[in-house]
């Protein structure tokens, strides 16, 4: 395979230090934003769902996809795309289930879910789950940063006269350190507006190289025609090849990976938090899959289909043994000009680092919320007051962006040997995504659904996944609709499908035998060794999944002991855990949506459609949480006493930044006046003299 | 071209896929979460169901077009068709809300 060094000028290299630059400082500027954690990690609840939008695109075009999707481009034409368009299907499940709840419920994190729908146990579990799964996306996306700069950089350099050479894990340990820097100092709203205009960026310099290419190869009809039919079409083959089918990659991108992208991606539900409420989450969650993915499917794999298209009429200048991953580099190389290749190259490699901050800030949101304060409850080192606290955990939120960042360095070596990121991509999703999507999707969408279940989906789920990867030919065959097995890097795709079924017959079997654990349980209770017993089924099940761990003995009795597994944590959960259904559920569940935005509100919604005002501010002291209409504005709003309000600066270009939500205190009679407190000033940045604009929420 | 190079993953995708977005919209409605009586609902009905006709449009546009049985300058004309569709009745559903 064809590999490359030292691609693009002096000039390049001056565009790119000069793009990064311009990024760190815009980042930093809108660091100022950051107060708290809530900021640090939300952007305080605020935003427009164009901006959002905007901001997401960075995050889902940015995560190694111009490296990974040229590949497949360039292996296999415009099915490159199948993964950007199949995201819809669970969009209802999102918007009407997940969305709302996690706004109405303020949860900060997905743990955190778990312990208010299930058990501090299930969220014990889920936290370690969710820090894989982020930290291995990091992971990935550092591998295709070292990827794509790798191509621009020579094979070794002289200093002091030693020649060191230049390694992929060398490259990506001085990207990590510069990744680091803004998102430790800026949070989540430097991440926000700096993706803002990166998502402009993407799309812009992904559409400039199409056009480029196109131009180079004399036209459009000249690019259609010069590609074999079947790199026309826009999906695969439904069973082959093993590295790239349909089937496959609709159980892994469409199935695995669109819930776990929308369901558990903690950095794009942190996005969908700060929007600033539910209905505006779901604007931007519907403008993105709707219109932004399919222009960004063709921003990120056109360089693959231009390459393939250059490879067939002048195989001289793009051999078809371009190494696949650099295929995008050595495209662009070839069709843009010296500064506007170091443009896209910068382009692409900032937005990779967009990826990458989003998700080391949505990790570094996990440790302090699912590690940092259970740990802190637990000594009782919360003697203090919320200001000084909350600057302590500000501070640990820097540090733990700074330790993510390197395990996140660490993680790239579990992939690193795959022949494409798009592979390793997926080999990813399809493993660890199946527990936590099956988790999440039933807490949300099944009532009955208990924390035996969910645990034991965990555990029990886990354990049969791992005996798949290790027996794919025996276990994972059943579901492989065809597909040819790979030896070295067996079912990448397919073993989603067994994956996600496991997890979910784990779960459903478990959920529907509740009463018969109940009994069991009622019947240990009623025993006088009580605790003996369930010390033994403890020891028993600690025994059984070292068995599975550790691949001890043979299939037969791994397969007895994963069973083993399935029966016994749901005994032992359902005997420790404290679990009432009602109290549990209410407003965690798709069903008492209702219920959950009385508690968000602390009282009836008043869901009549009022209209917004524009006022200006009348600085007065009184409560922060409270601010002041007159009565005519408030019978405009269709506003009652004790509603929540949304103020924001009436320029909608700032999208929401400088804004602040309340709640309707009692009239006045000033028309077109808001009465504010001096701190909701300092907190929405508004300026005296700026008309501001407020709407009725809920 | 071979069948399941063609029209076996479409059929695949918009089968199953189209059962679990169906679903989707039925649980949500029937867990009360998704409210057609709310008119803003209303309209993010029209979205939803829009947008899965404009996915399964584009693939089968895409596909034809590959075959060579439609001209590929006819994907992106009726694509920006759809939206023109897609906006005018989304401001007409507000607007209606808003009367």
């Amino acid at each position: 395979m064809q590999t490359f060094h030292n691609i693009g000028t002096t000039t390049d290299w001056i565009v790119m230090v000069v793009y990064f630059i311009a990024i760190m400082l815009f980042g930093s500027y809108f660091g100022r934003y950051t107060k708290n954690t809530s900021d640090f990690f939300f952007g305080g609840r605020r935003f427009s769902w164009w901006l959002i939008t905007m901001s997401i695109v960075a995050t889902g075009v940015g995560s190694h996809s111009f490296v990974k999707y040229s590949a497949k481009g360039f292996e296999h034409g415009i099915s490159s795309t199948m993964t950007y368009l199949n995201d819809w299907f669970f969009i209802p499940f999102f918007m009407f289930g997940w969305l709302p709840i996690i706004v109405y419920s303020k949860i900060r994190s997905i743990p955190e879910y778990f312990e208010k729908r299930f058990s501090p146990s299930a969220r014990f579990l889920a936290t370690i789950l969710l820090l894989l799964y982020m930290i291995g996306y990091i992971g990935i996306g550092f591998l295709t940063l070292g990827k794509a700069v790798i191509p621009m950089l020579p094979e070794a350099f002289t200093v002091l006269g030693m020649t060191l050479p230049i390694t992929l894990m060398g490259a990506i340990i001085v990207i990590a350190v510069i990744t680091g820097i803004y998102i430790t100092f800026g949070g989540q709203t430097a991440v926000i507006f700096t993706d803002l205009l990166q998502g402009f960026i993407l799309l812009f310099a992904g559409l400039l190289l199409f056009f480029f290419g196109i131009t180079y190869l004399g036209g459009f009809d000249m690019f259609w025609n010069l590609l074999p039919t079947e790199w026309k079409l826009p999906m695969a083959d439904f069973n082959q090849p093993a590295n790239f089918n349909f089937v496959g990659i609709f159980w892994q991108d469409a199935i695995a990976g669109s819930i776990g992208f929308l369901f558990m991606n903690q950095g794009l539900i942190m996005r969908f938090m700060a929007c600033k409420n539910v209905n505006e989450g779901r604007k931007a969650a519907a403008v993105n899959i709707l219109f932004v993915l399919p222009i960004s499917a063709i921003v990120v794999g056109n360089a693959g289909w231009i390459g393939k298209a250059i490879s067939v009429v002048s195989p001289d200048i793009v051999s078809p043994s371009v190494s696949p991953d650099q295929i995008f580099v050595v495209v662009a190389n070839i069709i843009a000009s010296p500064g506007m290749f170091g443009f896209i190259m910068a382009a692409l490699t900032a937005a990779l680092m967009s990826t990458v901050d989003t998700l080391i800030n949505a990790t570094a949101a996990i440790f302090i919320n699912d590690v940092y304060r259970p740990v802190q409850q637990f000594v009782k080192r919360n003697v203090m007051t919320d200001s000084d606290r909350d600057k302590k955990e500000l501070r640990a939120a820097r540090y733990a962006s700074i330790g993510v960042t390197a395990l996140g360095v660490l993680a790239v070596l579990a992939f690193k040997n795959f022949p494409t990121v798009y592979e390793a991509h997926g080999y990813f999703h399809s493993t660890l995504t199946p527990p936590l999507v099956v988790g999440i999707f039933l807490g949300v969408f099944w009532k009955r659904f208990t924390p035996a279940a969910v645990i034991t989906t965990f555990v029990g789920g886990v354990a049969l996944m791992i005996l798949g990867a290790r027996y794919p030919g025996l276990l994972i065959a059943p579901f492989d609709h065809g597909i040819e097995m790979n030896p070295d890097h067996p079912y990448s795709y397919i073993r989603a499908l067994y994956n996600t079924l496991v997890c979910m017959g784990a779960a459903v079997l478990v959920t529907i035998t509740t009463q018969w654990q109940r009994n069991i349980c009622s019947m240990i209770r009623e025993n006088q060794n009580q605790k003996l017993i369930m010390r033994i089924l403890v020891t028993i099940i600690l025994l059984v999944y070292s068995v599975v761990l550790f691949n001890i003995l043979g299939l037969t009795v791994q397969i007895a002991s994963a069973i083993g597994v399935l029966i016994l944590v749901p005994i032992t959960v359902t005997y420790y855990v404290k679990y009432d259904e009602k109290v549990n559920t209410n407003g965690l569940t798709a069903g008492s949506i209702n219920i959950a935005r009385n508690l968000f509100k602390g009282g009836e919604p008043n869901d009549q459609e009022g209209e917004t005002v524009f006022v200006q501010l009348k600085q007065v002291d009184g409560e922060d949480s409270v601010v002041q209409f007159s009565t005519k504005d408030m019978a405009i709003m269709k506003a009652e006493i004790g509603d929540l309000v949304y103020i924001s600066d009436k320029r909608k270009w700032m999208g929401g930044l400088k804004s602040i939500h309340a709640v309707f205190g009692q009239p006045h009679d000033e028309e077109g006046m808001v009465y504010i407190t001096p701190d909701q000033i300092k907190h929405g940045m508004f300026v005296d003299g700026k008309m501001l604009e407020a709407e009725k929420e809920m | 071209m071979d069948f399941t190079h063609t029209w076996l993953p479409f059929i695949y995708l918009y089968g199953l896929g189209g059962i679990l977005f169906v679903a989707g919209i039925i649980i949500t409605i029937k867990s009360g979460s998704f409210d057609l009586n709310r008119h803003a609902h209303k309209k993010w009905m029209w979205i939803l169901l829009f947008g899965f006709v404009w996915y399964l449009m584009m693939h089968a546009l895409m596909t034809w077009a590959a075959l060579d049985i439609i001209p590929v300058y006819t994907v992106p004309i009726v694509l920006l068709g759809l939206v023109a569709i897609f906006i005018i009745v989304t401001l007409k559903l507000r607007r209606v809300g808003d009367a």
